[in-house]
């Protein structure tokens, strides 16, 4: 099933857009108040609307994500990865690798759905067909909490231990480069950086957090005896 | 006609939820047998009004307890769930049902997420007894406040709960107002009355009783259903609050044909629970509230306590090692209604306990407790009234799950 990894994802529509354009590289950083790369940080980069691509749209139309598959996991009573990035029409399997059962559900606008109580591969993947932050719980567990970002650019991934994103094979251009994080606490409004991506060179784009992290609690190790 | 249809088609439901369940069928359990070493007075289960759970003639080699907390689910949101306990000691019921409860818990369609209990089951004050069989985690004996709940209250009625969930707004946390009504606990206060608080592991179970001759809690007697109504605040899965009042509504004036009175119980309790980092628990618990008994008209006559308890507690796990602390404060007053010594009550208590998991299904636990009180109805059994007690245990555990 990890097959379906995000980055593998990632690579093959790189591959599909990138051997049918001249193609450049792009670095995303994103880093805290004090400097430090953040890590698990969603980055998106969507062809920027431009004269040149509303008069050419079929430049925009190359570039979008194709629909593939994911996985969104769940072990030790938390979701796996915490924040999974997926392209529009993207279908995601949620198999239960715990020793629980679980009862997934969302209520998010981009998606609501609800898996009744299941242990291993029991329901058949979801389309994810609309953009926006899926918001993942288990109505067993309330201390599950997960993140589906869907996306419809033509671009994604999540920062390294770093901090740092590289894209290669990035069609020549001009870009929106979006970050999101459920622990980024900026205003959305602060969190785009327009870029151009140019042939044989490495554009890059640094974006410093200016609000600290929302806290992030290291999972509480859970006792076997514990009802709750 | 209707009322048949609308059956059929519920139980068409509920089986076809029934089928398509997970393990339809899970079953805790768990029991654990004791070194007993104690110091104290005679304990208030075996006849005197020592607060500790075993005295100096019944200690030595102890069977603690033994549940089964099974739990059937009937569809994707309604389980059945019940707990079954034995203590091996004199109840009048050898294995007795401790709680007994439906739980109704919808998928959220929104933000705010439905849970509703009916049944018999503990009310949600406890931060202590977070384990399967409200069984206390942090060592044997739950601190006076809590023995106390354990003791004399069981909600036997309906519970509602609306949480609204964070996540969705992007805070990773809950807040939930809860609320219930509820019968047969008029008895409620009847031993903090008798006896003042105590600390064991000895909750009263449903259909039994506590002490010689036998207390028992849970009878209707005046017709009046009780209410608590609470607020519990979980901030990024690291501090839980819980606030929460009590008042069983009783009518103090009322009384059964066998003389058994309704006692006017009401109480405040508000608790934190905070893990700041992956090893450390730190729990402060405090409960304030008054108990009468006796119609108004009775005047100075009509008896009227009130009461207070607190805790602190801290805990450090690393591994399969588990090492706590706690100290508990406690005490009554009695302000009116005297008929012998006053039930006035001033103690305080310290304990210290480890557990250790060999695996899953093995635990050791030993755990020192030193209660020192002061209680003036101790002297009608040739008993000083100040008492300093103490108490060691070291339990082996066996716990096992079925099904899942």
């Amino acid at each position: 099933m990890r097959f379906f990894a995000n980055k593998i994802t990632l690579s093959c529509l790189i591959a599909l857009i990138g051997s049918t354009c001249a193609a450049g590289e792009l670095t995303t950083t994103v880093i805290d108040r004090l400097g430090h790369g953040v890590s698990d940080v969603v980055v998106t980069v969507a062809l920027a609307e431009t004269r040149a691509s509303r008069q050419n749209p079929a430049t925009a139309v190359s570039a979008r994500a194709v629909p593939t598959a994911a996985v969104m996991d769940q072990q030790d009573l938390a979701f796996s990865p915490a924040v999974l990035v997926v392209g529009v029409g993207t279908l995601v399997q949620f198999p239960n690798n715990d020793t629980v059962s679980h009862q997934v559900y969302s209520f998010s606008e981009a998606k609501k759905f609800q898996l009744p109580l299941y242990k291993g591969v029991r329901h058949p993947p979801m389309i994810f067909e609309r953009a926006g932050v899926v918001v993942l719980g288990c109505n067993i567990h309330d201390e599950m909490v997960g993140y589906i970002y869907v996306t419809d650019a033509a671009f994604f991934g999540k920062t390294d231990a770093g901090g740092v994103l590289r894209l290669q094979n990035l069609p020549v251009g001009d870009y929106r480069i979006t970050v999101w994080s459920p622990l980024i606490a900026d205003s959305s409004a602060t969190l785009t950086r327009d870029v151009h991506v140019d042939e044989h060179e490495t554009a890059g784009s640094r974006l410093q957090l200016t609000r600290e992290l929302r806290a992030h609690p290291e999972p509480r190790p859970r006792r076997a005896d514990w009802a709750y | 006609m209707k009322a048949r249809r609308w059956t059929v088609c519920a139980m068409a439901s509920l089986w076809a939820g029934f089928a398509a369940a997970e393990d339809p069928l899970t079953v805790v359990g768990a029991f654990d047998v004791r070194w007993v070493h104690s110091t104290g007075q005679l304990s208030y289960l075996d006849g005197g009004l020592g607060t500790l759970r075993f005295d100096p003639d019944h200690d030595n080699l102890r069977f603690g307890r033994a549940f089964l907390a099974p739990q059937l689910r009937l569809s994707d949101i309604v389980t059945l769930n019940a707990v079954v306990d034995a203590y091996g000691d004199h109840d009048r019921n050898l294995v007795d049902f401790s709680e007994f409860w439906a739980d109704i818990r919808p998928y959220p369609s929104n933000a705010i997420r439905w849970h509703a209990r009916v049944g018999a089951f503990h009310m949600p004050i406890s931060l202590e007894n977070r384990g399967a069989g409200w069984s206390d985690v942090y060592s044997i004996t739950p601190s006076a406040l809590n023995t106390w709940l354990g003791e004399e209250f069981r909600t036997i009625g309906a519970e509602l709960e609306a949480r609204w969930l964070g996540a969705g707004s992007g805070y990773l946390g809950d807040v939930a107002l809860v609320a219930a009504t509820y019968a047969w606990n008029d008895p409620a206060g009847v031993l903090l009355a008798d006896r003042g608080f105590a600390l064991t592991d000895r909750p009263s179970t449903l259909f039994g009783g506590l002490g010689r001759p036998p207390i028992t809690f849970y009878h209707e007697i005046d017709r009046k259903p009780g209410y608590y109504a609470g607020l519990t605040w979980r901030h990024h899965d690291r501090l839980e609050i819980r606030a929460l009042h009590y008042d069983n509504k009783a009518d103090p004036g009322a009384s059964t044909v066998a003389g058994g009175g309704a006692w006017r119980t009401r109480f405040s309790s508000f608790g934190a629970r905070l893990e700041p980092t992956a090893h450390w628990t730190l729990i402060a618990q405090f409960i304030d509230g008054d108990t009468v008994i006796g119609p108004d008209s009775a005047g100075p006559d009509q008896f009227v306590m009130t009461y207070h308890a607190a805790f602190g507690l801290a805990s450090f796990e690393w591994g399969r090692e588990r090492l706590t602390a706690r100290f508990d404060n406690f005490g009554t007053h009695q302000s009116s209604g005297f008929n012998g010594p006053p039930s006035n009550e001033a103690g305080h208590a310290w304990m210290a306990a480890w557990t250790h998991d060999f695996d899953y299904h093995w635990q050791l636990v030993a755990e020192w407790i030193r209660v020192s009180s002061g209680f003036p109805p101790r002297i009608l059994y040739a008993e000083p009234s100040a008492l300093s007690e103490s108490q060691t245990q070291i339990a082996v555990r066996y716990r096992f799950h079925l099904g899942e």
